[in-house]
């Protein structure tokens, strides 16, 4: 996804004050965002919810920290991914998974279904990591070694992950899997 | 033959393939496709739609945001009174406190003062022979202890206690005076063998 939405200065100056609406208009800019990456990664819109609220949280009380060094996207970004994945460690998430991929394997997409629908769904049906890796190295621009960092794995651990992803949406995609 | 794995892809992609990935993808028309194929699913995930959140979430996040402020400001009230009740016990115990440690200082220069007077009585400076030099030197500190006793003397016996502080403050003056006086004196009669 690609964020080119740009936030004043003085809108940015004034959520640094405490200012309420400055803080909600900062929040509407970019609550898509957020959410998105979080449903990317956490597949469930109820978690990718809680990581919105859990961001926009953490947003309020550090963005005196902010500098300026960068986007105001970037810095959301960061927070908003090191939720996600946080989230993707806590054992609840963890234990639904296989009943929900289950479930998303019962659901046919049928002949003539775009491909972007078959890959959204095959991606789907990759583990949490694999989708974290897949979405924050392809989509969101992060490097290997930022994901790591982030992970708190080793650079190693990150490629491995995405060859290992890739390789599975690849025959996901070719045996129509998940259609 | 050997082809290019999926790492080996990923690294094309990202511009850290091995020179043998870089000529063999060149070469082989499956690991081309293979390779085209990569940079097709990543442009398709890029374009994958946006979802959008089913819930609003900011009456959630600006409730605890008013929350969290309620709480430091009710804590900062906890704190404003704590320091206000401890401000106030410094002022009400402050004059009792500062009396007793001025009256003890006060006492302490006094005992000093009345043992310098006891050693300056035992050098009769009328009975020793003495230079013009010391003689102006003690005739000096003599005047400025007269002029702290003048001080002393002056003081409204009312307003001791509330100046108890400067009290002490002369008296250490004139203790400092006595002390000169005593060692200009002692200094002459050691140097003249006394």
């Amino acid at each position: 996804m690609t964020i080119s939405l740009a936030v004043p200065d003085v809108l940015v100056a004034r959520a640094k004050a405490g200012d309420l609406e400055a803080l909600e208009a900062l929040y509407r800019a970019f609550e898509t965002p957020v959410y998105n990456l979080a449903l990317r990664v956490l597949r469930r819109p109820e978690d990718a919810e809680d990581v919105l609220q859990e961001t926009f949280l953490e947003v309020v009380r550090s963005i005196k920290q902010y500098r300026g060094e960068g986007h105001l996207w970037g810095w959301i970004r960061q927070i908003a991914a090191s939720k996600a994945l946080m989230r993707i460690r806590r054992e609840q998430v963890r234990q639904t998974e296989e009943l929900y991929e289950e479930s998303v394997a019962g659901v046919g997409g049928g002949a003539g279904v775009a491909l972007g629908v078959d890959l959204e769904r095959a991606f789907e049906r990759l583990s949490e990591t694999a989708r974290a890796v897949v979405w924050l190295h392809d989509v969101e621009g992060y490097t290997h070694e930022e994901i790591a960092e982030q992970m708190g794995k080793t650079v190693s651990f990150s490629k491995s992950q995405l060859a290992r992803a890739h390789t599975r949406l690849r025959w996901m995609l070719d045996e129509g899997v998940a259609r | 033959m050997m082809h290019c794995t999926m790492e080996d892809l990923l690294a094309l992609q990202g511009g850290e393939a091995s020179v043998w990935a870089r000529e063999h993808v060149a070469a082989c028309a499956t690991c081309g496709a293979e390779l085209e194929a990569l940079y097709q699913r990543v442009a398709q995930l890029k374009a994958l739609p946006t979802r959008r959140p089913g819930r609003d979430r900011w009456p959630a996040v600006r409730d605890a945001v008013l929350a969290a402020r309620r709480r430091r400001r009710e804590r900062w009230g906890v704190w404003s009174v704590a320091a206000a009740a401890a401000v106030a016990a410094l002022l009400v115990f402050r004059p009792f406190w500062t009396t007793s440690v001025d009256a003890a200082d006060l006492a302490r220069v006094k005992a000093q003062s009345a043992t310098l007077e006891q050693q300056l009585r035992r050098y009769d400076p009328d009975g020793q022979v003495t230079s013009g030099r010391s003689a102006a030197l003690c005739a000096a500190l003599e005047d400025g202890i007269a002029v702290i006793d003048g001080e002393l003397a002056q003081l409204d016996p009312n307003q001791v206690q509330a100046r108890s502080a400067e009290l002490v403050q002369l008296w250490q003056q004139r203790v400092d005076l006595m002390q000169q006086l005593v060692s200009a004196r002692v200094t002459r009669a050691a140097y003249v063998g006394l």
